[in-house]
């Protein structure tokens, strides 16, 4: 329940005294609310000052970080249900699982298949995250080796899957210096296992039949000195999953159940729907999301879903400005203008792809803002253009002096036509059309 | 040099040869229409050259003109050098049209308590016993009668140069005038006899169109002339952003000297009127936007319009008036506003200081509309502010038949709900040739109250009425028909005319309502709205709340303060506290960029919308609708 | 302490019925009902409201649409009829939608034959139908009159009213009963001032569907799903006017980068998981329509929806 500027500022000494650095008590009010200042750095606040806005500022999920070094994940942090609200901040980890009946081959050839594979869009790497190591034999000796094995390829975040705390502990022996995620404690042998989470300080899963039994189980192991943890919601039924993983997050945001307010794990074999599953998981406040063998299909769709829903809504990812090819464009090949929001640039280039047409995309910096955006706020200028056919040598790449805007930029056109001395051709609102257009107004 | 002479008034000047007729027609003291600032843009500033030699680009600029107005010697006179003797017609639309102005008293009671005072003394000349200095006589003398103690008082060299001369000569009855300024008691001016009863101040408001001036008695707060005149800068680009391309270009010094020149008239005007010596102006009181101010200064405003829109200086500035060259009382002081931000500008602060908002526990809402409009949240202990750009639909501009509100602009519009008939009033009753900002929200209010055109502003052209008809490109209704009319042409309003209107009023809303979410002010909290601004003066307001181009409040609690800015400069100038208020709500501020506000796009499509998307927010609007509606189905 | 999910709604999401039986002057097998939700998307064991359905798209213009979506079905696709028939009997979508992008071909004139595909369509199949019109003022009134003429009484769902020209589809809709699909473009407030227009027309809100306009996963996916959970949101918090039923289609997912180029052998499952990727979320955001091209997309979206609505086919770990 984020609070207004005003709110705060009602709390605020309201001296303006600027030792905060904002020239006034309001205008740090602002900061606050943003989440561009802490509360700390006011000298005069009261205690009800100090704890109301401490509140109001903590994550009411709590920050995790599983493994080491430049691979470790970061989940939790989250502060609120819908991503609209804010953002999400933190993307969930997927883990790959190999099991202790594996061969050493067979696990490596996995391990160094998540090390390794990387999908590259929107100028991000988008990989999966770690390893989840499955107890299934039982013996201790099996499931050292199957961590050995994980860990003699690679330094992945690792999620150690084993109920019995003996072969808990002996993956430990293997890996418990570089912070794997233990899973799972339940109410039956979590006093041992927050032992282990204490000895390697380990972050720790917990497990229980219902939720009131898992706020039970967070407390005791908060108890127990445990404050790293994670909540396991993996279900058999997708709807039961989805049902717990929402009252979790509710109940995390309102600060209703304290308790709650950890991340989610889902195991996404338990429902025998792994996609349904991920998917769920990835919409729905899962952090940690454990998976066998992922078809390449399947998980480049599932890293893309993950990068949409994490994306910050209220910050459109931009592309870099510049001038585009589509094809191999030659001196009489179209230009088309658009702006460097990713979203209208893929859009505009899918179908310029499909359309067979060579040409070149002359990309302005409207910071990301869509065209009709733009336009609006005065951000797409026939300054910005003429400078960008400067910057570009657009004059070099071209014979011709003809320049394709967005229909929904019409208004600009004369000015552009004024500024840049370039003929400007009204494109279509809509990218679907460009085809047609190129078809009958270029070509014709 | 070549001479150009200009018809129909045969007025001539001479000027270099490549000098463009643009340039000649200023110089020979012609208020052309410029609205580009000369860029060759806007084609409004056309000439038509009967004689002589020029240099024209006629491809460059072919789709200006048809064929038939090439062979008669239209050009653009921005665009034209002139190669020798020449003689040009200047058609009366090129020229800047007389418009409506607000010369009103604010009516806000005022506290005479000036920074300016007169001290009549009789001094006693100096003998060989009593070897005082005249300053220190004089100063003894001022003392003595009241004023400040001797010892806090400078006197500037200029004026202890006067001394001898004026004591000597007047027998040693003089007055002397002593101002408070920043630093402290400074005596001004000295001079013979009783003149404490000429005792006056200027307030000015230097606006981007026009320049208004207000003579006042500073003892007892009269008014004793009023004059204005066009902002002359107004020959070097309409709008702020072409000025200051020009100062970019260039131009900074001329359009300093512009502006002192059109404040310089309107004295003069107002000085006439009032039959007083502008000699006796002891202080000159300048609220103004950002950058007018910054020019006054012969500040380069260049940095303002580009990011962090930072202005140069925060808080009031103090000069002497002669310093930028303002023809007053010699030593007497300039006090500019303070500016904000590059939107926020001294006029905005006169606004807020006018209103009272900032001295009222009450929470207020201040809208300021213009091409580009501010809107101010607050009370007396927090504000928050923003600006943005409505575009020039609401005054008329981008609007097929939009225009100012000069004569013969309708500023006012009812349909009948039954026949769908329009009744209008121009201004000065003249045939009507357009429609200015307030007659389009009227026009507005109408059409959606008739449902002839639906809440995202589209014509229903189903309805069979001969008013509603398509045009060339969208649909059309029909206003005035063309016998009705000045213009012979029937007077429209178009889709688009309609859409570019919501876009404008829909950005205005949407600040209101971002500054109302920043703070958590819901609109019942919403004491009082202030319209500042010739536009909102003739505003209807309850169609401005039908149209949603404001929250909706109990209409009576909606005021509109007139030209806000020579308001507020005027409370300044006639009462020196209200200097420290000023420089407190320059602080207060909070200034938020709308760019930057995540919610502002969302406002702003919910507020694409009439009155608005949340129809709650507009209960008694919806309340009227819905019997319109009925009342139309009934039809 | 009794932890469950937090639903202070006090917002209904209204029924709309797509199809007519016998009974009522139809001659589809059954009707579909979506919406009645009373609170998020799959959230209530049981949860409210109707499940979310799966619709199969197709076209009477072959040229026009997508390869990887037309190549399972062969020469079928020239036959628009024969294709709707070979679809329901091998796919067993919930819904056939069907476009008439005939329509988008310049000067495009023959009304005549529109009445004539839907009548075969709605011949091919007993399946509740969603039609797909023109987009062109200049023909919009003839081919959306025909459209509810030639399917008077089979209660279809009629698309699509944009801001820009609804009030032909209304009409149409209207006076043949049939239902509206309402399409904005990604943006919450266009979406609810469109069904304040066609309520304003006089059409009543139980025969509107919302569709925000989904863009295909990686491009723009995100902000169709942020809306539909906004729309969701504002209608259980009492919101009249967005409180619809949702479909989504994420049309261009079959054109994207990713499934244009995909290796051979992937090509077909990364074209299904591109739909399925997409849909899926879609209801999880409040969807009741998803729809896809990929015939193969059909049955695994429907178990996923099935199994996230009551739990079935329960895994076996």
């Amino acid at each position: 329940m984020a609070l207004k500027p005003l709110e705060i500022y009602k709390l605020l000494p309201k001296k303006n005294c600027k030792e905060c650095g904002d020239p006034t008590c309001l205008t740090f009010a602002m900061k606050l609310a943003g989440g561009k200042a802490k509360p700390e750095a006011c000298p005069y606040l009261d205690e009800n000052a100090k704890t109301i806005l401490g509140a109001s500022t903590r994550p009411p999920v709590r920050k995790i970080r599983i493994g080491v070094g430049e691979r470790a994940v970061t989940i939790g942090e989250e502060l609120v249900q819908f991503r609209h609200e804010k953002s999400f901040f933190h993307e969930p980890g997927i883990f790959m699982a190999v099991t202790d009946l594996m061969t050493p081959g067979a696990i490596q050839e996995r391990v160094i298949f998540v090390r390794d594979e990387i999908l590259t869009r929107v100028g991000t790497d988008l990989r999966l995250n770690g390893i989840a190591v499955r107890s299934v034999n039982g013996s201790p000796t099996a499931f050292t080796k199957a961590v050995e094995a994980v860990e003699a390829v690679a330094d992945l975040p690792e999620v150690l899957m084993a109920g019995d705390p003996a072969v808990m502990e002996a993956g430990l022996s293997v890996c418990g210096n570089y912070r794997p995620l233990l899973h799972a404690a339940t109410s039956s042998q979590y006093w041992e296992m927050c032992r282990l989470a204490k000895k390697y300080a380990c972050p720790l899963a917990i497990r229980a039949d219902s939720l009131d039994a898992l706020a039970e189980l967070s407390g005791l192991c908060s108890a127990e000195g445990i404050e790293n943890l994670v909540l396991d919601l993996s279900s058999l039924s997708l709807s039961e999953q989805l049902n717990r993983s929402t009252a979790v997050r509710q109940h995390a945001v309102s600060r209703k159940t304290p308790a709650l307010g950890h991340p989610v794990c889902i195991d996404t074999a338990v429902s025998g729907l792994p996609d349904a599953a991920l998917i769920a998981g990835v919409t729905k406040f899962g952090s940690v999301l454990i998976c066998d063998d992922l078809s390449s299909a399947s998980r480049k769709a599932l890293l893309v879903l993950r990068q949409n829903i994490y994306t910050d809504p209220q910050k459109p990812i931009q592309i870099t400005p510049g001038l585009y090819r589509v094809g191999s464009p030659g001196k009489d090949a179209p230009v088309l203008l658009t702006v460097n929001f990713s979203l209208t640039f893929f859009t505009l280039q899918g179908y310029l792809e499909a359309s067979r047409v060579p040409c070149f995309m002359l990309i302005v910096d409207t910071e990301g803002l869509s065209v009709l955006t733009a336009v609006a706020s005065g951000k797409l200028q026939e300054t910005l253009v003429r400078d960008a056919i400067a910057k570009y040598n657009l004059s070099a790449e071209v014979a011709h002096k003809r320049l394709i805007i967005p229909g929904y930029a019409a208004p600009l056109s004369g000015r552009i036509e004024d500024a840049t001395g370039w003929k400007v051709l009204v494109g279509p609102r809509d990218a679907a059309d460009i085809s047609e257009f190129l078809e009958k107004e270029w070509k014709g | 040099m070549p001479t150009v002479t200009f018809l129909p008034s045969f007025r001539k000047t001479e000027v270099p040869k490549g000098s463009t007729i643009l340039e000649a027609a200023q110089k020979a003291g012609f208020h052309m229409n410029v609205v580009c600032g000369g860029q060759g843009k806007c084609g409004k500033c056309s000439v038509m050259v009967r004689s002589g030699e020029i240099d024209f680009d006629r491809e460059k600029y072919g789709d200006f003109y048809t064929d038939e107005e090439a062979s008669q010697g239209f050009c653009l006179s921005c665009q034209t050098r002139i190669n020798g003797d020449l003689r040009v017609l200047i058609p009366e639309g090129s020229l800047v049209q007389e418009q409506q102005i607000l010369v009103d008293s604010p009516g806000v009671p005022l506290e005479i308590n000036p920074a300016v005072w007169k001290y009549a003394l009789t001094l006693s000349p100096p003998t060989l016993d009593d070897q005082s200095p005249d300053l220190t006589r004089l100063l003894w003398g001022i003392e003595k009668s009241g004023g400040p103690k001797e010892g806090s008082i400078y006197a500037p060299l200029e004026v202890i140069r006067e001394i001898p001369k004026v004591l000597r000569e007047s027998g040693w009855r003089i007055t002397a005038t002593v101002a408070l300024v920043p630093g402290g008691y400074r005596m001004i001016n000295v001079e013979k006899g009783d003149t404490t009863s000429h005792s006056y101040g200027a307030a000015v408001d230097l606006g981007t169109t026009t320049v208004v001036v207000y003579i006042r008695s500073l003892i007892d707060g009269s008014i004793v002339g009023t004059g204005s005149n066009y902002n002359r800068q107004i020959s070097c680009g309409e709008d702020i952003l072409s000025r200051v391309n020009y100062a970019k270009r260039g131009g900074l010094e001329k359009l300093q000297a512009l502006a002192v020149e059109s404040i310089n008239a309107a004295l003069t005007a107002a000085s006439n009127s009032a039959g007083i010596d502008r000699d006796d102006v002891y202080e000159v009181v300048v609220a103004g936007n950002t950058i007018m101010t910054h020019i006054l200064m012969g500040i380069d405003p260049a940095y303002m319009i580009e990011e962090p829109y930072v202005p140069v200086v925060r808080r009031y500035l103090t000069t002497a008036a002669r310093r930028v060259g303002l023809v007053v009382g010699k030593n007497s002081g300039l006090f500019i506003f303070p500016a904000v931000s590059d939107f926020i500008g001294g006029d905005i602060i006169a606004d807020i200081l006018a209103s009272g908002m900032a001295e009222s526990n009450d929470i207020s809402l201040l809208i300021d509309i213009g091409t580009n409009f501010e809107v101010v949240l607050g009370n007396r202990d927090w504000m928050f502010a923003c600006a943005g750009a409505a575009g020039p639909a609401l005054e008329g501009g981008e609007v097929l038949f939009g225009m100012r509100a000069n004569p013969g602009a309708i500023e006012q519009v009812s349909l009948d709900l039954r026949t769908l008939k329009p009744s209008f009033r121009t201004i000065r009753n003249q045939r009507p040739r357009g429609l200015c900002g307030s007659g389009l929200i009227d026009l507005l209010a109408e059409l959606l109250r008739s449902c002839i055109i639906d809440r995202t502003g589209r014509i229903n052209t189903a309805i069979a009425h001969e008013r509603i008809r398509q045009g060339r490109q969208v649909p059309e209704f029909v206003v005035a028909w063309k016998e009705e009319t000045a213009i012979g042409k029937d007077i429209v309003i178009t889709e688009n005319d309609i859409k570019a209107l919501i876009m404008s009023k829909a950005s205005i809303l949407a600040a209101c309502q971002t500054l109302m979410n920043q703070a958590g002010i819901g609109r019942e909290e919403i004491a009082r709205i202030y319209f500042s601004g010739a536009f909102g003066n003739y505003i209807n307001k309850d169609h401005a709340i039908t149209i949603g181009l404001i929250p909706e409040i109990p209409v009576e609690r909606v005021t509109t303060i007139g030209n806000g800015a020579i308001a507020g400069a005027n409370i300044a100038l006639l009462n020196r506290r209200k200097k420290r208020v000023i420089d407190e709500i320059a602080r207060k501020i909070a200034y938020i960029e709308l760019n930057a506000d995540p919610t502002f796009m969302d406002e702003y499509t919910g507020s694409c919308f009439l009155p608005h998307t949340d129809l709650s927010l507009f209960p008694g609007v919806e309340k009227m609708l819905d019997q319109c509606r009925i009342l139309r189905e009934q039809s | 302490m009794g932890v469950s999910t937090l639903s202070e709604w006090t917002g209904r999401i209204g029924e709309l019925v797509i199809g007519a039986t016998a009974k009522d002057g139809g001659t589809r097998s059954h009707s579909v009902t979506i919406g009645g939700e009373e609170d998020l998307p799959y959230i209530g064991i049981p949860p409210s409201g109707h499940r979310p359905l799966v619709a199969y798209e197709l076209s009477d213009d072959p040229e026009l649409w997508p390869a990887a979506a037309t190549r399972f079905i062969g020469d079928r696709v020239h036959d628009t009829a024969e294709w709707v028939a070979h679809a329901d009997r091998e796919y067993q979508p919930d819904l056939i939608r069907l476009y008439l992008s005939s329509t988008r071909e310049r000067n495009f004139s023959d009304i005549s034959r529109i009445g004539e595909t839907v009548e075969s369509v709605l011949q091919a199949t007993e399946l509740p139908l969603i039609i797909e019109g023109s987009n062109d003022p200049a023909i919009d009134s003839a081919v959306f009159q025909k459209i509810g003429e030639a399917a008077e009484g089979e209660r279809i769902l009629l698309g699509t009213a944009e801001a820009g020209h609804y009030r032909s589809v209304a009409a149409a809709a209207m006076a043949y009963g049939h239902s509206v699909i309402a399409q904005s473009p990604i943006d919450i407030n266009l979406a609810k001032q469109l069904n304040i227009l066609l309520r304003e027309t006089g059409l009543s809100p139980d025969r509107i569907a919302i569709d925000p306009y989904t863009g295909a996963l990686g491009y723009g996916f995100e902000y169709s799903y942020s809306v539909m959970e906004r729309i969701r949101y504002s209608a259980l918090k009492g919101d009249s006017d967005l409180a619809m039923p949702m479909i989504s289609s994420a049309i261009d997912s079959l054109v994207v980068k990713e499934v244009r180029e995909a290796d051979e052998g992937d090509a077909c499952p990364t074209a299904v998981a591109w739909e399925i990727y997409a849909m899926l979320p879609a209801t999880i955001a409040g969807a009741s329509i998803v729809c896809v091209r990929h015939p193969l997309s059909i049955e695994p979206l429907k178990t996923a929806i099935a199994a996230l609505w009551n739990g079935e086919p329960k895994g076996g770990m």
